[in-house]
């Protein structure tokens, strides 16, 4: 059962075995994998719930309704735009479908330094290949390669960089392009149409337009949230209460620590909105004599891990990745206004994306702000993130140039930059990556919840549970020790999975008399 | 009492000779501009158009008339593109579509923008000791005048550019006439849904 408040109107009281909080990569997960088991569960999702009829492939509907503040959210200095996802599906929805494990040294970075030594590749590998199996994870066929990557692979095989063609969680893809805007032909195996639909023939009731604003809990552990019917805009229209034996926190990084604050709950540490990491990136775009429609296709295919060895330095690298927009996102990352900005936008379909997105140290926090729906982000990229950013610009103007690019341009604010010539790039190197002086883009915010081995620096267990709230777990982005290194969605997913797992294991006694 | 005085007062009046023009700028009106700074500052990266939330009951429409008029002007300089195949601002649904986003957001988010946009049609007197109105200004000196709040050193005067500047673009860019300047063909949907689009696993 699907329903979305907004629509049926009213309060609503609810009892269930569990109650999860977000329906995104984690939220998801959970739900299906309870239900499945046959606990009654309630989900409880911010957004509205859309599905491919109200995809359009236009930019100014589909933000509004797949996007955290209609796609503007930004921290506190307005920096860094944070796309975030909102709706049944969460951030599923709008992703570009790179799927990826967790690095096996990110992993065991985890293990040796946050004292999480069960997060074995071995004890991993059934969670990874349950929702590998779920979203239908494939390897992305040659054909499926657009224009676009295949400018960019051109560039990085000429320099030699190392980059592969990565797998994705797609089926009958028609490569339309509008991956971002939510798929109008459900071939994107979102958790919208795969664990949700799951977990709701599993008899979840899941209530969309429902923000969670309280977890209560008591020596016992959580046992009721609190919530609002909210409207798009964030008026609440109607109260809902949710009994239950678990509560499964699942907001994403920037909800679920202003929740956990405002509630009270598993601050002992001092580190619930802490530690946040964004996979910072920026980009250069190379203008090519012909028109190649980059928006056509799947967005994202190929891969550049040249620039980030893991085994070398877990914490630090820089990945980079194709990236093509449409009109209005276009415009409003271009610099400058009028023919100075026309200048640059006429070459639309002749323009090649690619991002430098950085595997960061740099942490940040969350609080929350003036309103439930404007947290306070704050976030600051220390000298050798910037200057790692930097360099990774640099990348992206040399594989543009090898790929045939009549030029590169790096869209500094105040003076964009315009390279034609290796003998350029030593211009980026000088101006490099400050904060407010170019555009920077954040779509993986995570470790705001960070999972560790000691309740004394860390905020969840091995398995997500708090450590001073029994029967209160996190299933999303913010239990991740550190910046992850890989596109995030699979990682969160398996995490969930297993967090799902621990709880059934245990469901003698968390679910005792029930 | 002087012109100056009454401005101090009441609001920020219109030089001589302007009476015409827009609703002068209140002085709370600036305070809040000024210190709207978060809000803006999210304005500048706009990239969306919520479901319709009219707030003006003569018109239906966020802005009013003479509001709407100062945007036009507004959105004409930032996407000029000097060529003269390319549709007129007012004879786009530009202007509704801003109206539509703007009106329906967070309260926080658009409750600056009327401030702003009387800020900017009276700023060339207030930055620049211009005796006009922005709407006045011809085009070269319009963008001159935006190209002060562009870089100025005023952390909300830039905030205020950038957030017109992406709100005009994203009014413009989605216009059907505006993607043969570009070279975009536009949505595949128009086709309708291809047969044998995917199912889940």
């Amino acid at each position: 059962m699907i329903v979305d408040l907004l629509e049926r109107g009213g309060d609503l009281r609810e009892e269930a075995d569990v109650c999860v909080i977000g329906s995104g990569a984690g939220g998801a997960v959970v739900a299906a994998v309870l239900a499945e088991a046959g606990l009654s569960v309630v989900v409880l999702e911010q957004g509205q719930h859309h599905t491919r009829a109200d995809f359009d492939q236009r930019e100014e509907t589909m933000l509004p309704r797949l996007f955290e503040e209609a796609g503007m959210r930004q921290t506190e200095d307005g920096s860094v735009t944070i796309l975030q996802g909102r709706g049944i599906g969460g951030s599923t929805v709008h992703n570009l479908c790179y799927c990826f494990r967790a690095p096996p040294p990110v992993l065991r970075l985890w293990r040796e330094r946050h004292g999480l030594p069960e997060l074995t590749d071995e004890a991993l590998a059934p969670s990874f290949e349950r929702v590998e199996h779920g979203l239908g994870v494939v390897p992305i066929r040659e054909d499926e390669v657009n224009a676009l990557n295949r400018l960019v692979r051109r560039g990085a095989e000429k320099l030699g960089y190392s980059g592969f063609v990565a797998k994705h969680n797609r089926r009958g893809c028609v490569q339309s392009g509008y991956c971002l805007l939510g798929c109008s032909y459900d071939a994107k195996l979102s958790m919208l149409i795969t664990y949700v639909p799951r977990a709701d023939a599993a008899g979840a009731r899941i209530y969309a337009s429902v923000r969670a604003r309280r977890i209560e809990a008591d020596a016992r552990g959580a046992h009721r949230v609190h919530a609002e019917v909210v409207d798009p805009t964030g008026t609440a229209l109607g109260l809902v209460r949710v009994r239950s034996r678990v509560v499964v926190l699942a907001a994403g990084a920037i909800a679920t620590p202003i929740l956990l604050k405002e509630s009270g709950l598993a601050g002992e540490s001092g580190q619930v909105g802490r530690n946040l990491h964004l996979h910072p990136a920026v980009m250069a775009a190379g203008i090519f004599e012909e028109p190649f429609a980059p928006y056509r296709g799947i967005p994202q295919s190929y891969y550049i891990d040249e620039f980030i060895d893991l085994d070398r330095d877990p914490e630090s690298g820089v990945i980079l990745m194709p990236i093509a927009g449409f009109p209005g996102l276009t415009a409003a990352n271009l610099p400058g206004f009028g023919r100075e900005h026309f200048r640059f936008l006429r070459a639309f379909d002749r323009t090649a994306g690619l991002l430098a997105l950085l595997h960061d140290r740099s942490a940040g926090e969350v609080e929350p702000g003036p309103s439930p729906a404007r947290p306070r982000i704050r976030y600051r990229l220390d000298a050798d993130d910037a200057r790692a950013l930097a360099e990774g610009l640099v990348h992206c103007a040399e594989v543009l140039m090898a790929a045939g690019a009549r030029e590169v341009l790096i869209p500094y604010f105040d003076a964009p930059l315009v390279v034609r010539s290796t003998a350029e790039l030593a211009e980026i190197r000088r101006r490099g990556v400050r904060q407010g002086a170019i555009p920077i883009a954040s779509t993986h915010p995570q470790s705001t919840c960070r999972m560790g081995g000691d309740p004394a620096t860390a905020v969840v267990d091995a398995f997500g549970e708090c450590f001073h709230v029994p029967r209160l777990f996190v299933a999303d982005m913010s239990v991740f020790p550190t910046s992850l290194g890989a596109p995030p969605q699979i990682t969160t997913a398996a995490l969930a999975d297993r967090t799902a797992h621990h709880i059934l294991a245990r469901r003698e006694e968390l679910f005792a008399g029930s | 009492m002087s012109a100056g005085k009454s401005a101090t007062k009441q609001g920020l009046g219109a030089p001589a000779g302007m009476a015409s023009g827009p609703p002068p700028l209140r002085r709370r009106d600036f305070l809040r501009l000024l210190s709207s700074g978060p809000a803006l500052s999210s304005l500048a990266r706009l990239r969306a158009v919520p479901a319709p939330a009219p707030t003006d009951a003569a018109t239906g429409t966020f802005f009013s008339e003479r509001e709407r008029e100062i945007l036009a002007a507004v959105v004409e300089r930032m996407v000029d593109t000097g060529e003269p195949s390319a549709p007129a601002v007012r004879e786009t649904g530009t202007l509704a579509t801003i109206d539509r986003l703007v009106g329906s957001l967070d309260a926080e988010v658009s409750s600056p923008l009327r401030p702003l946009l009387l800020l900017l049609e009276w700023a060339p007197p207030l930055f620049d000791l211009r005796f006009s109105r922005f709407t006045a200004l011809g085009p070269a000196e319009q963008d001159a005048h935006l190209e002060g709040w562009r870089r100025s050193r005023l952390g909300f005067r830039r905030r205020a550019f950038y957030a017109l500047r992406n709100l005009a673009f994203l009014g413009y860019w989605t216009q059907e006439e505006t993607w043969p300047l570009i070279g975009y063909a536009g949505p595949l949907l128009r086709a309708g849904p291809p047969p044998g689009a995917g199912a889940p696993p």
